[in-house]
């Protein structure tokens, strides 16, 4: 919680992602991310946790990949502009499969907050999505575009929040509607700057 | 207490502001409900936003829509709504507005909440994958698992079990369920019960006597249920109206016709509960008494009156057996159980909550009824056709405590000075002239001293920002030759200064505010006056400053009007003034009590 963080606590990707050194990422090779994606201290994202069982069945939503691709071994998939706010944990779902336990993919789309403490194991979160601090995501829950999850929530397992939602309490509940004027409120583009090697004030 | 985060709520013209001031006149003694009504004599309106109404009127910025006909600011209570698309938010189906009439306003797929803890209820299958670890074959485990299925809380693990519910198959629940009485008695659709009752009436037809059939549902009425009990009454008493119109009696309505049994009363009962089909033109030529139902057969059903069960019950389950008001409330209408007609009291006589639908819906200006919102139709899609929405067209005022010159932020100290900035952004691509007044003394009963250091400034147009970092020098000559400030820094080397803005960049503007919080003991004595020493009250230790902010600007006239021609000769003078007025209230932050 220090003011000025030692210089270089942040790993800075080409693609602009700011990792934090001290964040705990467990099988990078099967995490993705889109780029300008903020990676706070203490943040642990379970990349080990892939799919066991091939997802080449009928009945397994083909992730658009021509014939003959590599088999896909993504176990969490972020987009652009994501803020993984400091102790939060990304982790994967898992379920019986055909009568074998596997591990199903986390995916996240463009300008995801996760606040401080959080624990999400969503099957997957839209864009513009909001997620206070706290809170509980029970595996495979759905999280549409333009949802604010507040501090403390418990969203159970399976839940699905559609778009526009406002949503608290243990278990959730949609409390109440985001309104029309409040779409620009979700937009991480000015937090990203505030963080990294070389960070700048919040705009006033 | 928690820390209170600085907010701006803005008021909707809708709720006019001169009728706020009249409606405390209890509150004459506080300050500026006089003096402040003095000083904003001209357009004679002051206000309050302690005032009970306010609480109506005030929005964040976000909640707010605008009118670009009218050029005013609409709110969530002003705007006429019409739905585009119901949905049911757990399955995202759309649910076409015809299915509405005939099948509510409820999921009937397989989307159910728990009656325990409304947490989403999934269906599996009770038959265990029993040998999955032993026979791990995932080829021949394809075969889907069978039945019985029963619906289960992913939260609290209850389980449709637990009221003696299983189905056969895992589609259609909503179909299935409403077959199944809890405990799993199979409960009659009302085309059943029809044919029922016909077959009912063709046995009585060939002189059985009803009492001693044995056939629909036993002689004294005890298992009648609450559905075929309606059913049977409603019949039995559209008989009686119909012999009651056949006999024609002619006098008068009297006293009588008020009473349970009389035709009157009876058709206006029934119009009520069956939707109006029964009502009848001549009800007013109809008099006497009917006779009342005497046998299961015409919905007569002995009142049971014995509790032994349901006392037995709460001593063998206890509190935790029963359900709450708040899980009552959520249940379903016309459950049509047998229990006090669907009125619970034991959790094993709750039912899965199917999901309410949830709508999409565009809104009008209540005044001129163009369209200022719609979303896209589709359900999954988030973007809108039409979206009007006020941030886009009046500055947002962000608050913060003035780094240095102030108390600590969580609390201000009564009597000491505290300053805010005030940062005002502007959306349009014009430059905006902003105007602001506020009362010299907060109203209510702790009056807290108010000074806005710069009450009269521009903001610069929200151009591209591609522009600023081209122009950067271009800009500062300009602010120099306004002769405002000396840079984009903060002006007079951190001090605030009145008249003064505090800082300025691309298109906003930051001033000071400078505060003297009230100290907040209510009086202890009172001057002959109806003075206020009650105790404080919830959130009055908020610092609340009531603002009237004034926005004026130009625009090409005709230039955004539709089907105007804009004629080049009077070109260069044809600017349009537009002047925005609005009250808006600043929380700042809670008083210290100490
Ligand atoms: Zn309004
Ligand atoms: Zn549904
Ligand atoms: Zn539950
Ligand atoms: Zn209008």
């Amino acid at each position: 919680m220090s003011r000025r963080p030692p210089r270089g606590e942040y790993i800075e990707t080409d693609t602009g992602n700011k990792v934090a050194r001290k964040a705990t990422l467990v099988g990078t090779q099967n995490i993705m991310l889109g780029g300008k994606t903020v990676i706070q201290p203490e943040v642990m994202i379970r990349g080990d946790l892939a799919r066991s069982v091939p997802s080449s069945s009928s009945t397994a939503s083909s992730s658009g990949a021509a014939g003959g691709a590599p088999p896909n071994n993504t176990a969490v998939a972020i987009g652009r502009y994501c803020f993984l706010s400091r102790g939060c944990c990304l982790r994967p779902p898992g379920r019986l499969y055909k009568g074998a336990f596997t591990y199903m993919p986390l995916r996240m789309g463009d300008h995801v907050y996760i606040g401080p403490g959080t624990v999400v194991q969503a099957a997957s979160i839209g864009s513009h999505v909001h997620i206070g601090q706290r809170v509980v995501v029970g595996e495979f829950a759905i999280i549409k575009d333009y949802v604010r999850i507040l501090d403390e929530t418990v969203v159970p397992p399976n839940m699905v929040i559609p778009s526009f939602s406002i949503v608290a309490g243990q278990p959730a509940r949609v409390v109440g509607e985001v309104p029309e004027g409040g779409h620009e409120a979700f937009e991480l583009r000015e937090l990203y700057k505030t963080v990294g090697n070389n960070p700048q004030p919040a705009p006033s | 207490m928690a820390p209170l985060t600085p907010y701006t709520f803005i008021q909707c013209p809708c709720s006019d502001p001169s009728t706020l001031a009249s409606s405390r006149p209890a509150d004459a003694s506080s300050p500026t409900s006089i003096s402040g009504q003095e000083r904003d004599d001209d357009d004679g309106r002051t206000f309050d936003p302690r005032a009970p109404r306010s609480n109506y009127s005030l929005y964040p910025l976000e909640y707010l829509l605008y009118c670009e006909d009218c050029h005013q600011i609409r709110c969530p209570r002003c705007v006429s709504e019409e739905i585009v698309t119901y949905y049911c938010p757990n399955c995202l189906f759309e649910v076409p507005s015809s299915n509405l009439k005939s099948e509510g306003n409820r999921c009937t797929r397989s989307c159910f909440q728990c009656p325990i803890c409304i947490g989403p209820l999934g269906v599996t299958s009770l038959e265990k994958p029993a040998d999955a670890n032993l026979l791990a074959a995932p080829d021949n485990a394809a075969s889907p698992p069978s039945g019985p299925y029963i619906l289960i809380c992913s939260y609290c693990n209850w389980s449709s079990t637990e009221i003696g519910i299983q189905f056969d198959k895992p589609n259609s629940i909503h179909a299935q369920l409403a077959k199944m009485r809890n405990g799993g008695v199979t409960r009659l659709t009302a085309k059943e019960r029809k044919e029922k009752r016909r077959e009912a009436a063709a046995q009585s037809g060939t002189g059985v006597p009803p009492t001693a059939a044995p056939t629909t549902t036993g002689g004294d009425g005890q298992d009648l249920d609450v559905e075929a009990q309606f059913a049977n009454l409603k019949h039995f008493y559209q008989g009686q109206l119909a012999d009651a119109n056949a006999a024609g009696a002619s006098s008068l309505s009297s006293l009588g016709d008020l009473g349970f049994a009389s035709p009157n009363s009876l058709s206006r009962i029934m119009s009520i509960y069956t939707g109006g089909s029964l009502h009848d033109k001549k009800a007013k030529t109809r008099v006497g008494t009917m006779r009342e139902a005497l046998d299961s057969d015409e919905g007569f059903k002995l009142a049971d009156l014995d509790e032994s069960g349901a006392i037995e019950k709460l001593h063998e389950e206890g509190y935790d057996g029963t359900v709450s008001s708040e899980q009552l409330s959520n249940q379903p209408p016309n459950v049509g159980e047998v229990q006090l007609h669907g009125r619970s009291r034991f959790a094993s006589e709750l039912r899965p909550i199917p999901y309410l639908l949830r709508t999409k819906r565009s809104k009008r200006c209540p005044i001129c009824r163009h369209i200022i919102s719609k979303p896209e139709a589709k359900v999954q899609t988030t973007r809108f056709r039409i979206r009007l929405v006020a941030g886009s067209y009046i500055p947002s005022i962000a608050i913060r405590p003035l780094p240095g010159g102030g108390p600590p932020p969580d609390t201000l100290q009564p009597l000491r000075p505290a300053q805010f900035l005030l940062t005002f952004k502007n959306p349009i691509f014009e430059t905006v002239k902003v105007t602001l007044a506020s009362p010299a003394t907060t109203p209510g009963r702790f009056a807290s001293k108010v000074t806005v250091l710069c009450p009269q400034f521009e903001i610069d147009a929200n151009t591209d920002v591609w522009d600023e970092a081209l122009n950067k020098d271009g800009d500062k000559e300009r602010r120099r030759r306004k002769g405002e400030d000396s840079g984009s820094g903060p002006a007079g080397g951190g001090q605030a200064e009145a008249g003064k803005i505090w800082e300025r960049g691309r298109n906003w503007v930051s001033i000071v505010v400078e505060v003297v919080p009230a100290s907040l003991r209510p009086p202890t004595i009172s001057f002959g006056k109806k003075e206020d020493t009650g105790p404080l009250r919830e959130d009055e230790d908020v610092l609340e400053i009531p603002m009237f902010v004034r926005v004026e600007w130009e625009v090409d006239a005709g230039g955004d009007e539709v089907g105007s021609v804009p004629s080049k000769d009077k070109d260069k003078e044809a600017k349009e003034k537009r002047e925005l007025a609005y009250w808006c209230v600043l929380g700042l932050g809670r008083v210290s009590q100490g």
